[in-house]
Order: C-alpha cells, then structure tokens, then sequence
C-alpha cells in the first residue's frame, strides 16, 4: 500500500482502512485484540434545553466511564487508579475562545482527583501557559481534555493535538498536516505522564468555515465524551464520529479532508498508543440515539 | 435653481474626498481610526489589535497558515459587544493585492451574498467579504439572531472606507466561459487551500508553494454533477514538467498517451502541459468532454 491517500481511495471506499480502521468497528467484527479501550458515554441531559452544560449530568458521566474504563465500582476507587495521592496533577485542558474545555468538566475532573487523595496544591488546570505552570513543570501526571473538532490543517484537534502548548512553538508542529504531533508526547515534560484523556464531544464542530475555521451551523449536540487512557485511540474513536458526521452532512467526498495524518502517526512512528479500530475496544454507554459509531 | 447643481458639486467634492482618504490608508493602523466604534447596540470593547506575518499565529489556531499562503499583510481586530454581552469580531486583513484578497475570500465560498463590497457571503453569523485588497471577516461567536444586523451594517460601514474595488487575478482569464460556475471559482497558491477546497492528495503531489498560481473552477456535468478544473502556473517550464510527472505517477498511473483515464467513480480525469501550466480535468463525463474543456482553455500564446 502507498504510503499516502489519494481522491481516488475515497472513491474506492478505501478510507476506511487508510484512516487505520478497520471494517465492523465493534458491530460485526470477530472479538478484536484489544490494547486500548474507550469508552464512548452520551448523555441526553448533558445539555439543557438552552444548550447549557449540565454540571451534575457531566460528572456522573464522567464517573461512570472512568468506573468502566479501569473496571471499578465506584468512582473514587477508579480516580485512584488514575492518580496516586503523592501525585502531581497537571490538567491540561483548551480555551479556544469559540469551543473550550467546558468549566464543568474541569470541575469535575479536579473534584475527583481530590477525591483520590491529590492534595488541591498539587493539581493544577492550565492550557497556554503548561511549559512555565509549575504544577505542570513538576507534574508526575496528565490528565489530558478538550473538545473534539475540526481543524484546518490536522484534520481534527483532539487529545494529540491538545499537547501543542508544551511544545517550544506551535508552528513547529504545523507542517505537513501537523504530522509530528505524536512527538508532543515524548517531550520529557509529558513523557509517560498521561492517565486519562478525556475527550468532549458534547458539542463537537464537524467543519471549519472562516478565517478561525468556527462556524456555529457546524456544531451540533451530540452530548457525548469520548473517555481512555490512550489518546491516540481516543483521538481515533474521535476521528471516526467526525467522518461519520461529514459523511452524513457534507456528503462521501467530503467525509475526510483534510487528511488527519497525525493520529496514525502517532501509532506508527511515535508509538505512544493505537490507532488501529481492531485493537480498540469500544465501549458505548448511555443515549443511543444517532450515536453515528 | 442653483440648488441642484451646488449639491452635485459638493457631492462631486465629497466624493474626491472620500477617495482621497481612501488612497491615503498606508496600513490596518489607519482604517482604525476610520472604522466606527459602535455600530447599532454594539461598543468597540478592549483595545484594537494589529497582527502581521510574524504574529499571526499569536491569534489564530490553525487558520494561519492558510492566510499565510497568500500575501498577507496585516489584519486589523477589533471586538464589539453589545449590554447583553453578544459579541462581534472583526477582523480586517490587507492582503496586499486584490488578487490576493480575492483569493482567500474566494477558498471558502459557502453562503449567498450579502451585497457588500465586491464580493460577500453572509450565513449563520459569519459576514465575508472582500473589497480591494482588503478581505474581512466580521462574525458572532454567540446568538446569530441578535449580532446578525449589526454584523451586517457594520460591513456596509467597512466597506465604504476600504478604497475602489480591485481586478479578479489574472490567472482567471484563461478559464473556459462557457458555463463555469463564477461563485464557484477559487484561486490559491498552496496545497492547504487545494485541499480544503477539493481534496486530490495527501502529499504534495502537484509540489504547490507560494510561488505558484491555482485556479480551481466549476462547470455543470450531467444530472447535478460537477466538472472540476484546476490550472496551476508554475514559474518554470521544468516545475511544470516535474509536477505533471509526479500527477501521473501518484494519481493517475494507468492515464493513456493523452493523459486520460477513466476513474473509480466512472468519470475522466485528463491532464496536459502547456508550458508553465498544468491543467487538469476531474470528474468529466467522458473523455471528450474532458478534452473539451481542456481545449477551451485560453492559454497564453508563447
């Protein structure tokens, strides 16, 4: 297979495989070796009638697919299989003006690694400012989350590309569709340090329009997290909702571009996690409607 | 009865003025002090930023390179809000040339136009459009419904300061009249802008940079389908040559003595040099069609 997609692979339904998924996803595939597992939690009241994130709604969704991820009972029990209490925590969250981190999932991240035992000057939420915070620059743990959306030139912004504040400089990271974001992950201030990403896809943004690439017609609520350890597969799993929304909005053509090159390099040239769908283990829990994956 | 012709006159007088001031606009800095500050409930709120080439990427994320692709200048940002705390954000960029300000306007065409400037678009809160060799974006994070009217009147205001209109690129001369889809039509540089617009390649497999030229238009095919042609003018034969080569070889492999092939989704797909230009034809019907096309192109004579 050449190394690079070209028009003619969507029109031979090859996007599939080149996006490094595999066919089935979870529905009709035989029982995959799974290395990484994501749990996919939706929630119909994440949102109130006036699109307000729900703070109580979001925690216990938060919750609920951290318990399943690390196979626990009980809330507290799971956080503290994510950070030990001699930790130091850093959040990395996002506030890009036009989509941030919603301050309710903050919240409730930070509350329960409170509840693990992490001393509260010892965690830290921080996103421009991750490489001089010294919360972060002492961190010992990552939890990594931002909203998933498209972006122009990565093809999408998720847990992967929400490490670019710890690089020297961000245009660095631009070339070639962004393809060296996977290396963001070996800097010695992140490497190894990631317990949870949690990805929002509470309202995520399946096109760009503008010279900030923020249109609010392609925003819709889908009132959903996309919750691992691994961000690549989370990213994955993230990639997977966005072609399906474009496929469904824009059309076949436009289920893909730009070409998000960066997630399966992550896997297979940085190797900080998986972007093969037959080695993730996919979760899915709660509302079901047009959950598209 | 000298009513009517002194107001001519100062309305001649107000207009050389006008003109004057508008040939006088060195820099974003001083269409500032010429943009109003409020526009219907909405106040100019913080302090006006300038970005340029260097510090683009202090604003944007992501977007910058796009508008880095072309000749970009500066921009001019100022934020409105209103007592409610809807926002506006307009931003105002000097592109150097109206090619080039006709360029990123025209990568990103989606709406109807909204009558403002040369060429607009306005649809759900988001106002563009491009008016010499300014483009501006002026657009709502929030509540469409309520900053829409404001957005609008405060782009008719903009407008009127920003200087006579300027010509299309003159890359747009050589393509085919005959049906092609005017508001459809994009010119770029970089393989950003072609793959956002129309996606061919992963890779760089034309080899676009900032030293090339690209028009990307529209020609209606059968029952609602569209025929795409994308024109690149390279600086030198070779770099035409070379990036033909390359075309044939990651795309369009098994393409006959003509450089046509029949693709997956059962269209032609033709592509020819003409010295500096390459030329390619994308989702004909058939292969005369394709070659039609191609043969409708206004190359220029060497």
């Amino acid at each position: 297979m050449k190394a690079f997609m070209t028009r003619r692979d969507f029109l031979k339904g090859a996007t599939v495989a080149l996006a490094g998924a595999s066919v089935g996803f979870g529905q009709n595939a035989p029982a995959p070796k799974a290395v990484s597992r994501v749990i996919l939690i939706r929630h119909k009241d994440a949102l109130d009638a006036n699109s307000q994130f729900s703070e109580p709604v979001l925690r216990d969704m938060i919750d609920e697919a951290v318990m399943k991820l690390v196979d626990k009972s009980d809330p507290v029990a799971a956080f503290r299989e994510i950070v030990n209490p001699d930790d130091v925590v850093g959040i990395k969250s996002n506030v890009w003006s036009f989509l941030p981190t919603p301050p309710q999932v903050e919240k409730a991240l930070k509350s329960r690694v409170l509840d693990a035992g992490v001393k509260e000057e010892n965690i830290g939420i921080d996103d421009h400012s991750v490489r001089t915070n010294p919360i972060f620059v002492k961190s010992t743990a990552l939890i990594n989350t931002r909203p998933l959306r498209t972006h122009y030139l990565a093809g999408i912004s998720g847990c992967i590309k929400n490490y670019i504040m710890f690089g020297a400089t961000q245009p660095e990271y631009h070339p070639d569709s962004c393809a060296s974001l996977g290396s963001l992950f070996l800097l010695p201030q992140v490497k190894g340090k990631t317990r949870l990403c949690v990805l929002c896809a509470l309202t995520p943004q399946f096109h760009g329009l503008g010279p900030h690439n923020f249109n609010r017609r392609y925003v819709w609520n889908y009132r959903g997290l996309i919750v691992g350890r691994d961000p690549v597969a989370v990213d994955t799993v993230g990639l997977r909702l966005i072609m399906a929304k474009r496929r469904k909005e824009l059309g076949p053509a436009q289920e893909l571009p730009p070409v998000p090159k960066h997630i399966q390099l992550a896997d297979t040239k940085y190797g900080i996690g998986t972007s093969d769908l037959g080695k993730i283990e996919l979760i899915r829990l709660g509302w079901a409607e047009d959950v598209m994956i | 009865m000298n009513g009517a012709p002194l107001s001519g006159r100062r309305a001649v007088l107000a207009g050389v003025l006008v003109a004057m001031a508008s040939s006088a606009l060195g820099d974003v800095k001083d269409l500032a002090r010429a943009i109003p500050n409020t526009v219907l409930a909405f106040a100019a709120s913080g302090e006006d930023a300038v970005y340029d080439r260097k510090t683009l990427y202090d604003y944007m994320d992501g977007g910058a390179e796009v508008i880095l692709a072309f000749d970009f200048k500066d921009v001019l940002v100022r934020k409105f809000k209103d007592p409610a705390g809807e926002e506006i954000d307009l931003d105002i960029y000097d592109m150097g040339s109206a090619a080039e300000a006709f360029g990123i306007f025209s990568c990103e065409r989606q709406s109807g136009p909204a009558g403002i400037g040369q060429e607009s678009e306005y649809g759900s809160g988001l106002l563009r459009f491009r008016q010499g060799r300014y483009f501006v974006s002026i657009m709502t994070p929030g509540d469409e419904t309520k900053a829409g009217p404001a957005i609008l009147a405060l782009g008719k205001e903009v407008a009127a300061r920003l200087g006579p209109p300027g010509a299309y690129p003159d890359l747009l001369r050589l393509l085919p009249e005959r049906g092609l889809v005017k508001n459809r039509t994009s010119f770029f540089h970089d393989v950003v802008n072609l793959n956002n617009r129309f996606f061919i390649a992963s890779e760089n497999i034309l080899f676009l940079n900032r030293t090339t030229d690209c028009a990307l238009a529209e020609y209606p095919g059968p029952a609602g389908e569209t025929v795409k042609l994308l024109l690149v003018r390279y600086p030198k034969d070779e770099d035409a040559r070379a990036a033909h080569q390359s075309f044939l070889l990651a795309f369009l492999r098994e393409a006959d003595a003509s450089g046509a092939a029949r693709t997956e989704n059962h269209t032609w797909t033709l592509a020819r040099l003409q010295g500096t230009h390459l030329a390619i034809v994308f989702d004909a019907p058939t292969k005369a069609a394709a070659e039609a096309l191609q043969s409708a192109i206004r190359f220029p004579i060497p």
